[in-house]
């Protein structure tokens, strides 16, 4: 009974800790952002990069772009990969798409850049990047013949010419600044510049009774409650229920709930960003540098969203909705059972199979990330469970690496795609790249010298070169194009 | 009698097209038949690559957003 107790108090704190300090200052701008990209970014302007007739050395980084800026959604994903694959640029660059799509979207990054570090964002990015379009023109080369296979088909789908209009453009830079001044650990956004102090002597007997409800322990990676986390898990109960009432119907239009969980999400953010401090005599508030680039990004953002058509805004707000709606649940979900079972986990198991980076330490992890399946961004908790439970930083991201982009469901929707023997190739080259990228992002975490690493990745890139030349050589004997007569 | 295709593969905006354009024809008093196409292959048929699509009477419509129940009255009203 008392276990049972144990195990639900440290779910409940996991979740109030994350809700309270992390998800708010990167997961709300960028449940806006993924909307934007999904409602205002028109598909045209990358896709038409993707046609059947591009050369390799612009399909693929198009494909990696898509899979960053346009696949925030299985409604996207699937049909994406399909037409790239079919009708398109080919094999390759679906595969590129298909790899970068989970690691380089923002929600993913900026998520990961909260609660992992951004270093290891940036490391996420670099290395899905950069092996994404490797195993995608590897897979290119493996299966070249089925790929001259093509059945002549016109490039009408993926012409057509659009372009971001100022506005979305606006909408977007501006919400990227916001999650930027929201997030980074700068010195003018942490410097404190005014401080008031309020006569609120209830403040530090709350803050005592939020540390008895959510105890604070850096070294089991509890977090603990501040009361300024209280006011945010407040403030996001009342976003939920506003945005319920005023976004369910948003295509539709407008009404005073929408408005209302607007304002609250901007206050919500500009609370974040202050520095409440409670002490004997009341509350001290503190207002950091933070405060008017957060409170500067979301003016900015207003001035643009006012020039959108009501359509695009419309759909924004609905997309953006909708993400929520699809990923919140599950991550909450997710965040708990994973403080669940941080309690049953001993540090020993995971220090003596993944504590150090080695091949074994990085193929279990890869094994691991291969037959669990969690929810969209549900992999990020879990990695940090990891990481404090003792992991090592280059296993964890060959975790990281692999998880997202293997699940059995994915797994079964690129064999639908694309047929068994690819699907095998691209599992087996998934798994080896990630455990590459496991190895090398460790060594460099443990201080190995720059230099080797450097050599090793630029040698990597040459001979990605190379095999891209040699491609577009044999494409192009074997394959007509479509143009190349004239 | 008009035919209407929901192209999607089971998100759930295509759920919200269909329950959206199913309003407009009843609202607009068109006798209309509705089909759900998910099978990825005839998607592409259509030149469809961006999901929810609606096609009415075989003319893709829309794609890869869910117009509202007014703009499906107007298509369905040609």
């Amino acid at each position: 009974m008392e276990l049972l107790l144990n195990l639900l108090a440290g779910g409940a704190g996991n979740l109030a800790a994350y809700l309270a300090a992390h998800v708010l200052l990167c997961l709300l701008p960028a449940f806006f952002i993924a909307g934007a990209m999904s409602a205002l970014i028109p598909k045209p302007a990358i896709t038409r990069w993707l046609g059947r007739n591009t050369s390799p050395a612009i399909a693929y980084p198009a494909a990696a772009a898509a899979g960053s800026l346009l696949a925030v959604c299985s409604c996207t994903i699937v049909p994406l990969f399909a037409g790239i694959h079919r009708k398109g640029a080919g094999l390759g660059p679906a595969m590129t798409f298909l790899f970068f799509a989970p690691a380089g979207n923002v929600l993913a990054l900026s998520y990961t850049g909260a609660i992992l570090g951004g270093e290891f964002a940036l490391a996420r990015f670099v290395l899905s990047l950069l092996f994404g379009i490797g195993i995608g023109l590897l897979m290119a080369l493996i299966f070249w013949r089925d790929d001259a296979d093509h059945d002549a088909q016109t490039d009408s789908l993926f012409a057509g010419q659009a372009s971001l209009g100022v506005a979305a453009g606006g909408v977007l830079l501006s919400m990227l600044a916001l999650l930027l001044a929201g997030t980074l650990k700068l010195e003018p956004l942490t410097a404190t510049m005014i401080a008031v102090s309020l006569p609120l002597p209830w403040a530090e007997a709350w803050q005592s009774q939020l540390l008895d409800w959510v105890p604070f322990d850096a070294a089991k990676g509890e977090e603990g409650v501040s009361v300024q986390g209280s006011m945010m898990i407040a403030l996001l109960f009342l976003i939920g229920v506003s945005a319920w009432k005023g976004l369910e119907n948003i295509t539709e239009g407008a009404n005073r709930w929408t408005w209302t969980a607007l304002v609250l999400a901007a206050v919500t953010l500009l609370v974040a960003a202050l520095r409440l401090v409670p002490h004997a005599e009341g509350l001290t508030v503190e207002l950091p540098g933070r405060v008017i680039a957060v409170g500067t990004a979301i003016g900015a953002l207003l001035h643009f969203a006012r020039k959108l058509p009501a359509d695009d805004w419309r759909a924004w707000l609905w997309e953006t909705w909708r993400f929520v709606r699809q990923i919140f649940p599950l991550l909450v979900i997710g965040v708990f059972v994973v403080g669940v079972i941080r309690q049953l986990i001993q540090p020993e198991w995971i220090q003596a199979l993944a504590g150090r980076n080695d091949v074994v330490a990085n193929a279990v992890a890869v094994a691991f990330g291969v037959f669990m399946y969690f929810p969209t961004l549900v992999e990020v908790p879990v990695a940090r469970m990891f990481l404090d439970l003792g992991m090592h930083k280059g296993p964890l991201l060959a975790y990281l690496m692999a998880d997202p982009e293997l699940s059995l469901q994915s797994i079964l929707m690129i064999a639908a795609v694309i047929g068994r023997a690819k699907t095998a190739a691209y599992v087996a080259l998934v798994a080896l790249f990630s455990i590459a990228a496991g190895l090398l992002y460790g060594a460099w975490v443990d201080g190995a010298r720059i230099g080797p690493i450097a050599l090793g990745l630029s040698g990597f890139v040459a001979l990605l070169a190379i095999a891209l030349a040699a491609l577009h050589a044999r494409r192009s004997r074997s394959i007509p194009l479509k143009g190349e007569h004239a | 009698m008009t035919t209407v295709k929901i192209l999607g593969t089971g998100c759930p905006n295509c759920r919200r097209l269909e329950a959206v354009a199913r309003e407009a024809a009843a609202s607009a008093g068109v006798d209309a038949e509705f089909v759900k196409i998910t099978n990825i292959d005839e998607i592409l048929a259509h030149d469809v690559f961006a999901t929810p699509g609606l096609v009415i009477d075989d003319k893709v419509v829309s794609t890869g957003r869910i117009p509202t129940a007014a703009e499906i009255r107007q298509w369905l009203g040609r």
